[in-house]
């Protein structure tokens, strides 16, 4: 098991190392009236100490521009492994500190919404599944496709209109409302709580469809299992059959999925922070790049990377911790 | 009774018989027709039609398609026709303002006036009226100029021929300059006698030397020259000494602050520098400009006046009271305080006035009764002290079409029309009127010409909806057709050969996995946004970046399924038979993977879908003139425009969400008809 952990960690590092290379190639390859571009601006904003070249000059320095593709990427590498991840340019401000202020607005939003899409997706599939073929069943499938099928920004567009145009209970976008420094502490907290319900609303009903089917599928199978077959044989309630038989070895695929999409509560929600201009990593990201932040692009990139493979390695290792009938070999 | 018995056994027979028919026909086994023996294909399909909801989804992806491709065939509109209409709005029409500045019309285009000059006109005149003064002099870097009232807001500005005559009161005034080399002086006024010979004791630093009562004072200057200032006081004449009583008028005229005094018939004009006043004779004065704030407005709707006109009538307000211009003779005269010109019959042709009323745009089209109507009412408006009325009067009829309309005779046509006048806080009128203007027709609500009505250029948005149908079905196409090629292509080989290509290969496809893939896109299309890049090209770029993203899950597929394709026997077959390598992957291998293949494809069609349009609508897609569903929605997407203009998007998005959901169920039946085992 250690040694299993060992070797995919290891495995890990070697594709980030290499997607982190094509991502830096892609960068590198942008063309060089960017980093131009971004020198100019610097060199001719009120008080700016460097002049165009000098900063020019500074940001290739600073990004390995100046070297060749590959030197210049070990280069960020180096710096990358030391956690030196430079200033933000469109932030002015650290790119770790832009990221500390940012991420957990992110992870409140992917947290709650993570929550409610648990407890209203299992208990749909399972009920979808317990009755095969049923007008619940139908129901679900049906209302599973549509989430699936539903592009976020229309989505967030339309409760938008119905919810903040039309009706009224909610502002627009932002996170806070118009008399939000009157308040006290909690109302403070409740207004903001306010702002994330449409946002939430939208990535539940996104990602809720995924898991309905997902948990559908799963609780057939297991329903119509040989040990399900037993059970009904020898006489145990159907209550009992679903609740304590089938409900329990559908978790194992259900936690294996669960645990696998833990670390991308981190990775923010780029369409509908932006959308609902939540100031999470999500919002902050799509952010620097339209403006070529590159500092803080690479950084997120490389978030999101970790991110990814982190999650493919907990849904691997907890497969074998749930299931006890699987082992590593 | 026998007939009776001959009836029963007749129908026994006949009963007997048809058994025996019957018994014939009884299908056997072996029976070809016993058994409805479908193909694979038809099986998958009957399996496929069974299910309402793929057979719902395959309907809708039909009407989608014919919507799209089909659809621009059949509507009249194209996808970049932009419509305009005529609408009645209220405009500014026209502008009444008092003239604050004064204009310059040349008298003598021959002389130039300095520009400092000319650029001060306004200022000077202001000061003049200020002083109640009706000359002044004004000097310029090098000549000197009069200004001359000669009229009710008429000034002539000439240029003046000048000599220098005297200077008076006392100060220091610089005399010239001495070069002690070619022991000379040059003066800078009139030559002072014995000076030059006095200046020989000057050495070294410089020093003073007396003369006549004047001490001059000698200062090193650059080189060998010395600058020569005297104390001065009184009258210094320069030159020629006019008669006497010269002095009297000219002390008179200081006293009196004028900057010009007349002495035997003679112009002389003063000039104050410091305590000193330098006096200069004028010779010559020739009249190059007239300046006014009158403009004119001719009787005759539409007649332009020319400049000779009107440098014309605005001298001849002084000098007689004909002037002749583009070739007619014209009178002058005050009428209620009022200069008009009258033309040859007597009749009024023009007249100035300081209030101009004009159209917003400057131009003078209006007609000259309305002009004074308008004047009368502002008049009105400001003795009660309005800042806002309303006037109604005849402007001219305007047809559905914005054009004027003309009776039979070729004249204009009136209509009574309610104005606005309102004072802005910089003291001019604005009158406002309904016109019909020609405008772009913008975001028109639906109606039975635009069933989804314009958007924001003045597109038709139903037909832009068949056009972008076209364009986010053909990226969803190409790009999943990329995804597929390459993804089988390289899962083909990892699954056949094995060994180090495997690992090659499905090391790059966790690489490919890996990488985020929305991010990369938007900065690609941001990158491409600041190329500038032709949309076509984007779209090219985006197509291809969205294929290589993709094909990592496709290949993953591919190589699972053959590496268990390969181990049956049909495989063996191939190789003993002695196939090609490339015919066993691609003919025999690829072929078995296609069922979850087309299933994947249909589906991953409806995920690209969203990705465009996701980009579209972030305007990192496809741009502008170009349709993509995305992109209508995008030009919609700011938070007025969403509320206002639901009838564009909503029905767009729900275009985009209904097509996904088709893709969605018809690969959802295709993989229960495919695999009926795995259907749960």
């Amino acid at each position: 098991m250690l040694k299993y952990t060992a070797k995919r960690l290891l495995y890990s590092v070697l594709i980030l190392f290499f997607v982190m290379f094509l991502i830096y190639v892609l960068m590198y390859n942008m063309p060089m009236g960017y980093v131009e571009t971004k020198a100019r601006e610097l060199a001719s904003r009120p008080g700016a100490t460097k002049s165009y070249a000098e900063w020019l000059a500074d940001l290739n320095a600073q990004y390995g521009m100046d070297k060749g593709v590959i030197q210049g990427y070990f280069i960020w590498l180096g710096h990358a492994v030391r956690g030196e991840w430079g200033d933000s340019w469109a932030w002015t401000i650290p790119v770790t500190q832009e990221f500390h202020n940012t991420v957990w607005y992110s992870f409140i939003l992917g947290l709650v919404s993570f929550i409610f899409e648990i407890l209203i997706a299992i208990p749909l599939g399972i009920a979808a599944a317990k009755k095969q073929y049923s007008f619940t069943d139908y129901f679900t499938t049906v209302v599973a496709m549509v989430c699936i099928s539903m592009p976020t920004f229309f989505l967030a567009t339309l409760l938008k209109y119905v919810f903040s145009v039309k009706l009224g209970w909610f502002d627009l976008s932002g996170m806070q409302g118009r008399n939000y420094l009157n308040l006290s502490d909690f109302g403070k907290f409740l207004d903001v709580a306010k702002h994330f319900v449409l946002p939430s609303i939208t990535i539940i009903i996104i990602s809720i469809g995924g898991l309905m089917r997902y948990t559908r599928t799963n609780m057939l199978e297991v329903l119509n299992s040989d040990y399900i077959r037993t059970a009904r044989a020898k006489g145990v309630p159907e209550k009992k059959v679903i609740n304590y038989h089938a409900f329990r070895n559908t978790l194992i695929p259900l936690v294996t999925i669960l645990g696998g999409s833990l670390p991308g509560l981190f990775s923010g929600a780029l369409i509908t922070e932006t959308l609902f201009s939540i100031r999470g990593i999500g919002y902050a990201s799509y952010a620097s790049m339209t403006q070529a932040d590159i500092p803080f692009i690479m950084f997120y990139l490389a978030f999101i990377s970790i991110l990814t493979l982190l999650g493919n390695l907990i849904s691997d290792l907890l497969y074998a911790v749930v299931d006890p009938r699987v082992r590593f070999s | 009774m026998a007939n009776s018995n001959s009836y029963l056994y007749e129908a026994l027979m006949a009963k007997t018989a048809q058994k025996e028919t019957l018994k014939d026909e009884e299908i056997h086994l072996d029976d070809i027709s016993r058994v409805k023996v479908l193909s694979p294909g038809r099986q998958v399909f009957k399996r496929f039609i069974r299910n309402r909801l793929a057979v719902f989804g395959s309907m809708l992806l039909i009407i989608m398609f014919l919507f799209s491709f089909f659809g621009p065939l059949f509507y009249r509109y194209g996808q970049k026709q932009i419509f305009y209409k005529f609408d009645k709005q209220n405009v500014n029409y026209g502008m009444a303002k008092e003239n604050t500045a004064y204009n310059g019309y040349s008298i003598d285009s021959s002389i130039e006036i300095e520009r400092p000059v000319v650029n001060a006109i306004n200022s000077n005149i202001k000061q003049m009226i200020a002083k109640g003064q009706d000359h002044a002099v004004l000097f310029g870097e090098s000549g000197v100029y009069a200004l001359q009232k000669t009229g009710e807001e008429i000034y002539v500005l000439s240029q003046l021929g000048t000599a220098p005559v005297c200077t008076l009161g006392s100060g220091t005034v610089k005399v010239g300059v001495y070069d002690s080399i070619r022991k000379s002086i040059s003066f800078s006024g009139a030559e002072i006698p014995g000076l030059v010979e006095a200046a020989s004791s000057i050495k070294g630093k410089g020093g003073v030397v007396e003369l006549e009562g004047i001490s001059y004072t000698f200062t090193k200057g650059v080189g060998k020259s010395f600058d020569i200032t005297a104390e001065m006081s009184g009258i210094q004449y320069s030159g020629e000494v006019p008669e006497n009583g010269f002095e009297e008028a000219l002390e008179q005229a200081v006293q009196e602050e004028s900057a010009a005094f007349f002495f035997s018939e003679t112009e002389f004009i003063t000039k104050a520098n410091g305590s000193m006043t330098e006096v200069f004779r004028v010779n010559s004065e020739a009249p190059a400009r007239v300046f006014s704030r009158l403009t004119a407005d001719t009787r005759q709707l539409g007649q332009q006046v020319s400049e000779e006109f009107r440098v014309g009538a605005l001298l001849a307000t002084a000098d007689g009271s004909t002037f002749s211009a583009d070739s007619r003779t014209f009178t002058v005269a005050y009428k209620d305080d009022v200069l008009t010109v009258l033309d040859e019959d007597g009749n009024e042709y023009a007249e100035f006035t300081v209030f101009s009323v004009r159209r917003y745009t400057g131009e003078d089209s209006m007609a000259y009764d309305l002009k004074k109507a308008i004047v009368e009412h502002i008049a009105g408006m400001e003795a009660a002290g309005l800042k806002t009325d309303s006037l109604v009067y005849a402007l001219p009829q305007q047809a559905a079409n914005g054009e004027y309309v003309y009776d039979d005779d070729g004249n204009l046509l009136y209509n009574d029309s309610e104005m606005t006048i309102s004072r802005r806080d910089t003291g001019e009128y604005v009158i406002n009127a309904e016109q019909v203007i020609y405008v772009i027709d913008m975001f028109s609500p639906p109606t039975s010409k635009h069933i989804l009505g314009t958007d924001g250029d003045g597109f038709d948005v139903l037909s832009r909806v068949m056009y972008g149908g076209r364009i986010s079905l053909m990226v969803g196409f190409v790009v999943v057709f990329l995804e597929c090629f390459l993804g089988i292509v390289m899962g083909g080989l990892a699954g056949y050969y094995g060994g180090w290509v495997d690992m090659l290969i499905m090391r790059l496809v966790d690489i490919f996995y890996c990488l985020p893939s929305l991010p990369i896109m938007i900065i690609l299309g941001a990158t491409m946004d600041a190329l500038r890049m032709d949309t076509y090209i984007r779209l090219l770029i985006m197509m291809a970046a969205l294929g290589i993203m993709g094909w990592a899950g496709v290949a993953r597929l591919v190589r699972g399924q053959i590496l268990s394709l390969r181990e049956q026997e049909f495989m063996v077959a191939t190789e003993a038979t002695g196939i090609k390598v490339k015919d066993r992957i691609f003919h025999h291998l690829v072929p078995n993977v296609m069922p979850q293949l087309i299933v994947t494809a249909t589906m991953g069609m409806g995920s690209v879908i969203i990705t465009e349009s996701t980009l579209s609508f972030l305007g990192l897609g496809v741009k502008h003139p170009l349709a993509t569903w995305g992109t209508i929605i995008n030009s919609v997407s700011s938070a007025s425009a969403m509320a206002h203009y639901a009838h564009i998007w909503i029905p767009v998005g729900l275009l985009i969400c209904l097509t996904v959901i088709a893709f969605n169920f018809v690969g959802d039946g295709l993989r229960d008809a495919y695999d009926p085992k795995a259907k749960r």
